[in-house]
């Protein structure tokens, strides 16, 4: 397992040089229209000698070959350089950006969880209910909706109308991450809801299929012919094994959202990396963009490996690295 | 003779898309305390129907058991709520199914498997359950069984696990163990070993054994009594010594035809079964197996033979059983 684990990480090597060089090439004039030291000083003329000077300053005058050893170097010592615009740290940036993504993600897997995890055991152990009926309509409408129209009738409903109707006595807040009026958590609410839409319906739908295809196995009928009441074959013997994929869905899942949620964020106004890398692509950026995307990548990486080992916890047929018979 | 378990003209039926499936119609048998039951037939003719039923497994709404009776010790089986039937499952009546490598649940270790019936039945707690279920696996003739217990279902082989669900089904000391085809999956080494080990088991237990089988070979060196079925019908029953050295119906005569030869004294008519079992929604009228018996006669086609009594020591549902002038006419049809 530590091998494995070990593997795993000499393997991120590769594909960080992959990602750095490929960044690297976007900046090469001529792939992307703009000049990022026109974007610092805007419509405003400046002098010869004051662009010379921007341009030395960031080391654009050198070529990009060796700009992108000098950024390998630094990178070692964990420096991603500075954004030319906020004139800031890139490292000080996302420092503040990544925790609120972070925050996000993981309240939509907490929403995915409760709700998509549940709905789908819940519509298997009364398939053909009405729970069931609901469970399967509204997760085929919910796949298709999209996010951005979601999260903006999310906010008219329970942002708008919802205060209207009650008079400013109930109401969720639908922009920024805090405020007077709200303890920070209630902040989260609808964009963890708008975020997590998709994947919920998936989870549930997932959930619902697994259980019922489990249910049907023999180590079921083995386990009900042992006199265990209804509840613990369901919940001990079928629920652990329809688990598996269910886990690796939403582990994926987080994986992607460390990305940022570039929707969300925008529609929410919620100051995560996804927003982030996405203004500093407009503006030409280019130590936001590249250090944002090696970060995320580096996170993405590591919820994938931690994913994979939660998964051999799960289910005993998977020991990495070849331990097993 | 004291009764353990009776089963009286039992009928279960399924409600599928094409009509009502008869798996089971009308099948009766006693079951004494520490005796072995054969039950035999081809596939489909309802032996795990029966079982199922036994252990009240029919999964409603489509399957249901639609008439007779289930008595255990005076117990009706029929009449149990749920919280009842799980104190008859695994405890006083456990079950071996057919295929080994998919009856365990492969996510947990197969040492708790066998100790969670210690935990419900007997009140056991984990050690305590755990520490057993390790005695019972070297009951069973598993190596190692401190380590063994230990691993999970993909590390046994075939025959390894047949054995650990040996040991679930013994854990509790059942009274009855009803044995669903448990050696067919295995190879034909494996399955002499365990059939031994069931023989072997069963005389230090003392539980009494309804063995089901297509293969009439497993139940002829096991079984004290048999119980031959077709179509969701009994047949034929009887000692095993009857059955096998004087049987009544030209069914189980096919039957022990398509066995490799034992010292079955030569009838010149036996024959071996043509055609297919029939289908259990439209049963042919009469006598079931009519379209493939080779002395049916109209008789046949019309009236549903009734059981008739050899000697008071054995049945058999066929118009003619007992008849041996009539077979030995009809002897030319078959050669
Ligand atoms: N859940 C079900 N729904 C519909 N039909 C069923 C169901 N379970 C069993 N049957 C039918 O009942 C009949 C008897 O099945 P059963 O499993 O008892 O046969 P069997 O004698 O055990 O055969 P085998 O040797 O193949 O195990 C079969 O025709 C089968 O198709
Ligand atoms: S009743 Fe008729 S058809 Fe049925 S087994 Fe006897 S002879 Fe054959
Ligand atoms: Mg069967």
């Amino acid at each position: 397992m530590l091998k494995y684990i070990l593997r795993r990480i000499l393997q991120m090597i590769p594909v960080f040089i992959g990602v750095t060089i490929l960044l690297f090439i976007l900046k090469a004039p001529g792939i992307l229209p703009g000049d990022p030291i026109r974007m610092i000083t805007g419509e405003k003329e400046i002098s010869p000698v004051l662009y010379q000077t921007l341009i030395e300053e960031n080391g654009l005058d050198k070529p990009l070959v060796q700009q992108y050893f000098i950024y390998l170097g630094k990178l070692t010592h964990g420096d991603l350089g500075k954004s030319y615009q906020k004139d800031r740290p890139v490292t000080e940036l996302f420092a503040n950006t990544y925790p609120n993504t972070i925050k996000l993600a993981f309240a939509a897997i907490v929403v995915e969880i409760l709700i998509g995890v549940g709905a789908g055991i819940i519509s298997a152990i009364k398939q053909y209910s009405f729970w069931d009926v609901l469970v399967t309509l509204s997760t085929s409408i919910l796949v298709s909706v999209p996010v951005f129209w979601l999260g903006m009738v999310l906010q008219v409903i329970f942002g708008i109308e919802m205060k209207k109707w009650t008079g400013g006595a109930f109401f969720l807040p639908i922009s920024g991450m805090s405020g007077d009026q709200f303890p920070a958590w209630v902040h989260l609410i609808l964009p963890a809801v708008t975020l997590a839409s998709v994947s919920t319906a998936y989870a549930a739908r997932i959930m619902r299929s697994q259980l019922l295809e489990v249910m049907g196995q023999d180590y079921i009928r083995t386990a009900t012919a042992k006199g265990l009441r209804h509840r613990s074959v369901v919940f001990k013997h079928a629920l652990k094994n329809a688990l598996i994929p269910v886990v690796t869905f939403i582990g994926l899942d987080l994986g992607a959202m460390m990305s940022g949620a570039i929707l969300t964020e925008t529609i929410f106004n919620w100051p995560g990396v996804g927003l982030e890398i996405y203004l500093a692509i407009g503006q030409r950026d280019w130590p936001i963009v590249i250090g944002g995307v090696i970060i995320v990548v580096f996170a993405v990486m590591i919820i994938n490996l931690l994913v994979d080992i939660s998964y051999a916890f799960l289910d005993p047929r998977i020991r990495y690295g070849g331990a097993a018979e | 003779m004291e009764t353990l378990l009776s089963v009286k003209d039992l009928k279960t039926y399924f409600t599928t898309r094409d009509g009502i499936v008869k798996a089971v119609d009308g099948v009766s048998f006693d079951l004494h305390p520490s005796e072995t039951l054969g039950v035999v037939g081809e596939s489909g003719s309802g032996k795990s129907v029966t079982a199922m039923s036994i252990m009240r497994l029919i999964q409603g709404p489509q399957g249901k058991i639609e008439a007779g009776s289930i008595t255990f010790r005076d117990q009706d089986v029929l009449a149990m709520d749920e919280e009842e039937v799980r104190h008859l499952r695994g405890d006083r009546i456990a079950m071996i199914f057919q295929d080994p490598m998919t009856s365990l649940n492969p996510v947990f270790r197969v040492g708790d498997q066998i100790a969670e019936s210690l935990i419900i039945h007997k009140g056991m707690n984990k050690k305590e359950s755990f520490a057993r279920a390790i005695e019972l696996l070297e009951l069973v003739g598993i190596p190692k069984p401190e380590s063994r217990a230990k691993d999970y279902p993909h590390q046994f082989s075939g025959g390894m696990r047949q054995r650990a669900m040996i040991a679930m089904a013994l854990a509790c000391d059942p009274d009855i163990l009803i044995a669903d085809e448990p050696t067919t999956a295995l190879d034909v080494t494996i399955q002499a070993q365990i059939l031994e080990l069931m023989m072997e088991l069963q005389r230090r237990t003392g539980s009494a054994i309804i063995m089901i089988t297509h293969d009439l070979g497993v139940v002829a060196d096991m079984a004290d009594r048999v119980l031959v079925m077709y179509a969701g019908r009994p047949v034929e029953f009887g000692t095993a010594d009857e059955v096998f050295y004087k049987p009544q119906h030209p069914y189980t005569w096919g039957l022990l035809d398509s066995l490799p030869r034992h010292d079955i004294d030569e009838k010149g008519n036996l024959c071996p079964i043509q055609g297919q079992p029939p289908s259990l929604i439209n049963v042919p009228t009469g006598c079931a197996f009519n379209p493939r018996c080779p002395y049916a006669k109209d008789r046949c086609r019309t009236e549903v033979p009734q059981i008739r009594d050899i000697e008071g020591k054995h049945g058999a549902a066929c118009h003619f059983a007992g008849d041996v002038d009539f077979f030995r006419g009809c002897a030319g049809v078959t050669s």
